[in-house]
C-alpha cells in the first residue's frame, strides 16, 4: 500500500539524497547535450559531404570512408537500446584498462561518453533536418551573387536552420534528464541510483521511486512545456 | 529595332544536360550580345528553364561549352563565383533571403562577396530600391511583403552586385495576376536600359513588346529565334505555330 506518511518519512530522513541525484541528473545531462551537439554537429556535416564527380581518387575516398562512418554511427546508436550502450560502452572501455584513478570519476567519465554518443546520434538528425528543412531556393540565391559554399552555409542557411534546431536541441536536453536514469546502472549516482540506495537502506520499496517520480516530473513537465513555447515563438517569426 | 551591339556576351555552343537518363538539352546554340533583350519561350518541361539555369551553373551541363566574357564556364578552372557575380538571377519563387530585412538582403552580396563597404552598399541598395518603388520597405522583412513586392526586392538584389547580365526564371509565374505588371515594368525599365537580359517567361505580350529576339525551346532544341514581329506573326516552326495558337 502506497502511502503519503510513508513519502513523507522517507523524504525527511533522504531528502539530501535525492537533492544530490537531482544535481547529478541535471550536469550530467547538460554536459552529454552539449557532447551530443559537438558531435552532431561534425556527424551531420560528414553525412552532408557531397562528392563531386571530377574530385580525384584520394579525397573520393576519404569521403566515402567518412560518410560510411557517419551513417553507421548514427544507424547503430538509434538501432540499440541506450542502457545496452552504457553497459558496452562502460564495461569495454574499464575492463581494457581505460580508468581513472577515481573510481566514481571512471562511471562518471564513460557514463557521460555514453550518454553523450547516444545524444550526438540524435542530434545529428536533428542538425541535418534543421538545415535540410531550409528551402533549397535560398541556397541558389546565395550562390547566384556570388557567394562561396561557405558563405552561403554562414550567412543565409545556417541563420535559418537554427530555427528548426534550437527547440529540438532543448528537447532533446528534456528527453536525456529522465534517459540519464539508466546510468544507475553502472552506478553514478543520479536521482534514479539514490532511489535504488534509498530503497535497499530503508526497507521501503514504492515510496522512494514514486519520489524519484515526482522529481523527474517536477523538473521535465514545466521544462517541456518552456520549451513548447519557445518552438512555437520560433516558428511564429518565420512563417506568415 | 535592336539596340544590341554585335559584342557577344554569352556565347553557348552544343549545351547538353542530361538527368539520369533523360536527356532535357539536346545541343542549343546561341550567342547573346551585349545589350540585347532575350525572352525564352516553350512549352512545360521543354528544357527552358534548365536551359536558363546551366547559363549560371546552377545545373551542371552534361555537354557542351557556354562562354562568357571569354572564360568557358565548363572548363573546371574558370572560378564560377567570381562569375556569377557577374550574372543575376531573379527566380520564380523569389528566394528573398527569409533572415535578412530587404535592406541586408541587397548589401550582403556587395558586401561578402565583392567586399564593398557598409555605407557604399545601403547608398547602393537605398537606390536601387526607390528605382523599384520600394524605397520605404528597406527594414521590411521578406515575409511582410506581397509577391509583387518580394519580386521587386529580388530584382534589385541582383543589380545591386551590379551585373553585366540578368537572367530571370518565370519571374511572374508565382505572382498574383494584378502583381504581374509591376514587376513587367521593372523588368522594361532595365531593358530601356540597355540592360542585357535572358527572360523565361510565359508572357506572350511581355515578350513581344520588350524583347529583341524570342527564342522557342521545345524537346530540348531551339526550334526557333526571330526577332519578335516574325516569330509572332510568321512562325516558321510547326511546333511553335501549335505552340503560339494554344497560348494566343
Amino acid at each position: 500500500m502506497i502511502s503519503f506518511e510513508k513519502i513523507a518519512k522517507v523524504w525527511n530522513v533522504y531528502g539530501d539524497f535525492y537533492w544530490e541525484g537531482l544535481g547529478n541528473t541535471l550536469w550530467v545531462a547538460a554536459l552529454a547535450v552539449v557532447l551530443g551537439s559537438v558531435l552532431g554537429l561534425l556527424v551531420a556535416s560528414g553525412r552532408m559531404l557531397t562528392i563531386k564527380p571530377h574530385e580525384n581518387v584520394v579525397s573520393k575516398v576519404i569521403k566515402s570512408v567518412l560518410k560510411f562512418i557517419c551513417t553507421a554511427y548514427v544507424e547503430v546508436l538509434r538501432a540499440t537500446p541506450l542502457l545496452v550502450q552504457v553497459m558496452v560502452i562502460y564495461f569495454g572501455c574499464t575492463s581494457i584498462g581505460l580508468k581513472l584513478s577515481d573510481g566514481t570519476a571512471t562511471r562518471m567519465l564513460w557514463g557521460l561518453v555514453a550518454v553523450g554518443l547516444n545524444s550526438g546520434a540524435y542530434l545529428s538528425e536533428v542538425i541535418r533536418s534543421g538545415i535540410g528543412a531550409v528551402p533549397g531556393g535560398q541556397m541558389e540565391a546565395a550562390r547566384c551573387v556570388g557567394m562561396n559554399y561557405r558563405q552561403a552555409m554562414v550567412n543565409v542557411i545556417l541563420p535559418q536552420a537554427i530555427r528548426n534546431i534550437l527547440p529540438a536541441l532543448c528537447n532533446e536536453f528534456v528527453t536525456i534528464i529522465k534517459e540519464t536514469s539508466v546510468l544507475s546502472m553502472v552506478g553514478i549516482a543520479e536521482i534514479m541510483f539514490q532511489a535504488n540506495a534509498v530503497s535497499a537502506a530503508s526497507y521501503i520499496f514504492v515510496e522512494p521511486y514514486i519520489i524519484a517520480a515526482l522529481m523527474y516530473f517536477t523538473v521535465v513537465f514545466p521544462l517541456s512545456k518552456l520549451v513548447a513555447a519557445f518552438e512555437r515563438r520560433m516558428s511564429r517569426s518565420v512563417t506568415r | 529595332m535592336s539596340l544590341a551591339n554585335n559584342e557577344v556576351l554569352i556565347q553557348v555552343k552544343g549545351l547538353e544536360k542530361h538527368f539520369k537518363h533523360v536527356q532535357v538539352l539536346k545541343g542549343i546554340d546561341i550567342d547573346i550580345h551585349k545589350g540585347e533583350v532575350v525572352a525564352v519561350i516553350g512549352p512545360s518541361g521543354s528544357g527552358k528553364s534548365t536551359f536558363l539555369r546551366c547559363l549560371n551553373l546552377l545545373e551542371q551541363p552534361t555537354g557542351g561549352h557556354i562562354i562568357f566574357e571569354g572564360s568557358d564556364l565548363m572548363d573546371r578552372k574558370t572560378n564560377i563565383n567570381a562569375l556569377r557575380q557577374k550574372m543575376g538571377m531573379v527566380f520564380q519563387s523569389f528566394n528573398l533571403f527569409a533572415n535578412m530585412t530587404v535592406l541586408k538582403n541587397m548589401t550582403v552580396g556587395p558586401m561578402k562577396v565583392k567586399g564593398m563597404k557598409q555605407a557604399d552598399a545601403e547608398k547602393l541598395a537605398l537606390d536601387l530600391l526607390g528605382r523599384v518603388g520600394l524605397a520605404d520597405r528597406g527594414d521590411a522583412y521578406p515575409i511582410q511583403l506581397s509577391g509583387g513586392q518580394q519580386q521587386r526586392v529580388a530584382i534589385a538584389r541582383a543589380l545591386a552586385m551590379q551585373p553585366d547580365v540578368m537572367l530571370f526564371d518565370e519571374p511572374t509565374s508565382a505572382l498574383d495576376p494584378e502583381m504581374v505588371h509591376e514587376v513587367l515594368d521593372v523588368i522594361k525599365q532595365l531593358a530601356k536600359e540597355h540592360m542585357t537580359m535572358v527572360v523565361v517567361t510565359h508572357e506572350m505580350g511581355f515578350a513581344r513588346e520588350v524583347a529583341d529576339r524570342v527564342v522557342f525551346i521545345d524537346q530540348g532544341v531551339i526550334q526557333e529565334d526571330n526577332n519578335p514581329k516574325d516569330f509572332f506573326e510568321h512562325p516558321q516552326n510547326p511546333r511553335l505555330k501549335e505552340f503560339l495558337s494554344k497560348v494566343l
